[in-house]
């Protein structure tokens, strides 16, 4: 109950008290920024926050993050700050900046400016009361583009992570947004080398070869020899370990419901709206590659925000709402049909199972940067939506179906290096 | 409006490159956020708690409350070039903090568009503005305004002390400084609305190459007088959107609109004085000015001027050009929260 101001003890001096904390009294504590753009993010961070923990048993963590992250975070029990309930929505922004399998994610980004701003204060007013050693910002971009023009601002250690470097233009875009993404990446190295003291650890989740081979834009570096100068690598993070997976198969396999002479393709186009037209086509591609493959058996996740009886699934085709745990149906199936998002596609490379995945028409970051990380791990098959009708799509299922995997491994201690990286800041 | 802004000696030539603006204008629909009210804008950070118009003399005006809390923030329109979208990066944040009302200026926005230049004198600015006071219970606020927005913020500051606490003044558009006693003060530069010449700085400045050219005005002057500072194309860009929402007629009859001619009662000015230095005279409540020393349509020289006259202090953006608003925000927010904050508190 809040107590009322009626019952509230008279005070007998209405002068404020504050508690200046000398070094003596201070705890070791951390604020972690987990950001809801790269909607993958969550897990990543939290097995960092656990590398950590391991090497400072006393660090105190605290999360500024919002929904959907904050889900998995309340589900851990981290300890989420109050102030996270002022953030400015980012997930509905990008949810209705997508249309049909389409997202101009550069330009979703520009058109963020408003939240970003209203986002960044509400982190300098947690910061304010100086109580963090340490801020991590996993693409952080509003934290990282905001010190960087605000320096007198930063009062702790900042330690910034992300998994691309370099906005890149899409055909459809232009010259236009050619000088546009080049604009960005110039304020961005003029930021960087400005003022190094901003980000006292950048770390690049992946390794050197993971970064695309292109320049951030006429007369500016090439993206690759300017990364390796300014970050560390933690080499991919997948927040999980896929080896015990990929160990007991077979009985992942039994658990779920999947019998041995089936061949399970899993359609899963992530939470949101945008993935409605592909799971359409996948499944219209249902016939055909039933007729090519024995034993064929599709199931289509539709997510929260499709409706599954409005997807008229042909006979055969299984149409969930919700699967939980479905990445265990991703190391069990035979192959998987995906968007193009980096999390996703990055476990099934773990995983080791054949997949296709499409990137979002004109979202640069699934359609260059990670295609390229993806073709350097030899994992998965790229597919163009507007190149792939039902029957190309029949055609690739039969043809990834059983074709072995050779993927490179994909390491499994990142959240490791990654951790040792941020260690010392604190 | 240039003419108020005093000499422009202090102007610089433009270190952007051109295109960008050209860039700029052929892409401004894709800036233009949805500003009808009628659907969720998942853009803005945070959605107005309520909404409405007044109407004075059959001109309706929009305005918007965020927030619920002490004191009252009037954030004031501009001219009509803008509309209320121009504090987009303000409002969350002092919305979370204080109590925040907007209005979209006469000629733009929601607002309606009359077509005779009377109607967008000050003196109807101000007359909005306590009229969007009254619509939203609001005794007092704390006025702040960019550009020509601070001189509709110094007018009302001036002219109804009972309803305002305190005012910032931003890249302040206005007859401040000194003239030559013997040059006369006009309202209209004469190369406004003759043939546009084929030469010279502020030769766009032009009514005849507005008609013509609208959209090549908006790009120039958006892109190329209010942001100075390279790395602006998202700014530039919702500049241009908001300038499209309005038209060459309309401009062109706020250029004609009375702006800051003192009262009568007030006395004779000095010769040579600027209109704008009576108006500060008669301010009592605490006052911010804040202003680019790379602003290239106010000099700097105006900013310093008028926080002499209203013995107020100044923060000058090192490097900063005419809307520090869009383009510095963090700096901007914080310095509005320290100065409402410094305020006596208000029963």
């Amino acid at each position: 109950m809040i107590e009322s101001a009626a019952a509230a003890p008279s005070s007998t001096s209405a002068a404020p008290r504050t508690t200046w904390t000398s070094y003596l009294a201070r705890r070791r504590r951390a604020l972690y920024i987990s950001s809801p753009i790269g909607l993958g993010h969550a897990q990543r961070d939290v097995s960092i926050a656990d590398e950590l923990r391991k090497l400072h048993p006393d660090l105190e963590i605290d999360w500024l993050a919002q929904n959907p992250v904050t889900t998995v975070l309340e589900s851990r029990g981290e300890r989420i700050h109050p102030l996270s309930a002022e953030l400015a929505s980012e997930s509905a922004f990008w949810a209705n900046e997508a249309t049909e399998h389409d997202l101009n994610a550069f330009q979703g980004l520009r058109r963020m400016d408003e939240i970003l701003v209203a986002n960044f204060m509400v982190f300098l007013d947690v910061l304010e009361a100086g109580e963090y050693d340490l801020v991590i910002g996993d693409e952080s971009w509003d934290v990282d583009h905001f010190l960087h023009e605000n320096p007198e601002l930063k009062n702790t250690a900042f330690a910034w992570l992300t998994d691309f470097v370099g906005m890149l233009p899409m055909p459809s875009g232009g010259e236009h947004e050619a000088f546009l993404t080049a604009d960005y990446n110039a304020e961005m190295i003029e930021h960087v080398e400005r003022f190094p003291r901003i980000r006292d650890r950048a770390i690049f989740v992946g390794d050197p070869d993971d970064i695309v081979p292109d320049d951030f834009g006429p007369g500016l570096p090439s993206i690759r020899d300017w990364t390796e100068r300014h970050y560390d690598f933690s080499g991919y993070i997948t927040g999980f370990d896929p080896r015990p997976l990929i160990d007991r198969r077979e009985g992942l396999r039994e658990e779920l419901g999947y019998r041995p002479d089936e061949r399970v393709v899993i359609v899963t186009v992530g939470g949101s709206g945008v993935g409605e037209s592909l799971l359409r086509r996948v499944i219209a591609a249902y016939p055909e590659a039933a007729r090519r493959v024995n034993g064929l058996r599709m199931v289509a996740v539709a997510g929260p925000r499709i409706d599954p009886e409005s997807l008229g699934a042909e006979p055969g085709v299984e149409v969930r709402a919700y699967v939980p745990e479905l990445y265990k149906h991703l190391a069990a199936c035979d192959l998987a049909v995906v968007q193009g998002g980096l999390t996703t596609t990055m476990e099934l490379a773990a995983a080791r199972r054949p997949f296709l995945y499409f990137p979002l028409r004109n979202h640069f970051e699934q359609s260059r940067h990670v295609r390229h990380r993806l073709e350097r791990y030899g994992a998965g098959r790229f597919m163009d939506y507007d190149a792939s009708p039902p029957e190309v799509i029949a055609a690739a299922i039969a043809e990834e179906i059983d074709r072995p995997v050779a993927y490179r491994p994909v390491e499994s201690d990142g959240a490791a290096r990654a951790a040792a990286l941020i260690a010392p800041l604190v | 409006m240039r003419s108020g802004a005093g000499p422009m000696a202090t102007v610089r030539a433009p270190e952007r490159p051109g295109p960008a603006a050209a860039h700029d204008a052929m892409s401004a629909h894709h800036a233009t956020s949805a500003h009808d009210g009628n659907r969720v804008d998942t853009t803005r950070a945070r959605q107005p708690d309520e909404t409405g118009f007044i109407e004075r003399d059959g001109v309706r005006v929009f305005w918007e409350r965020y927030g619920d809390g002490s004191p009252t923030l009037l954030l004031m329109p501009t001219w009509s070039l803008l509309h209320s979208r121009h504090w987009k990066l303000q409002i969350p944040y002092l919305a979370r903090l204080f109590r925040v009302v907007t209005f979209d200026g006469r000629g733009n926005g929601r607002s309606d568009r009359p077509t005779e230049s009377d109607a967008y004198a000050d003196t109807e600015f101000v007359a909005d503005a306590i009229a969007v006071l009254e619509a939203t219970g609001t005794d007092r606020a704390v006025v702040a305004g960019l550009s020509m927005g601070a001189g509709y913020s110094l007018r009302l500051a001036a002219e109804h002390p009972d309803r305002v606490i305190g005012a910032v003044f931003i890249g302040a558009s206005l007859p401040i400084l000194d003239r030559p006693a013997d040059e006369p003060e006009v309202q209209v530069d004469p190369s406004f609305a003759g043939p546009q010449s084929a030469t010279g700085e502020w030769r766009n400045y032009n009514a005849d190459y507005w008609r013509r050219d609208f959209p090549g005005f908006a790009a120039w002057f958006v892109g190329e007088k209010i942001f100075s500072e390279p790395h602006s194309t998202k700014p530039i860009e919702d500049g241009i959107g908001w300038t499209l929402q309005t038209d060459a007629e309309t401009l062109i009859a706020t250029e004609y609109a009375p702006y800051l001619w003192p009262p009568a009662e007030w006395g004779p000015r000095e010769p040579g004085q600027g209109r704008a230095v009576p108006f500060a005279r008669h301010v009592r409540c605490p006052a911010l000015v804040i202003h680019g020393d790379d602003d290239r349509i106010s000099s700097i020289a105006v900013g310093e001027r008028l926080a002499a006259e209203l013995g107020a202090p100044l923060i000058t953006i090192a490097g900063g050009g005419h809307s520090p608003l869009a383009r510095w925000p963090v700096v901007v927010n914080r310095a509005i929260r320290d100065f409402v904050r410094g305020l006596e508190p208000t029963s």
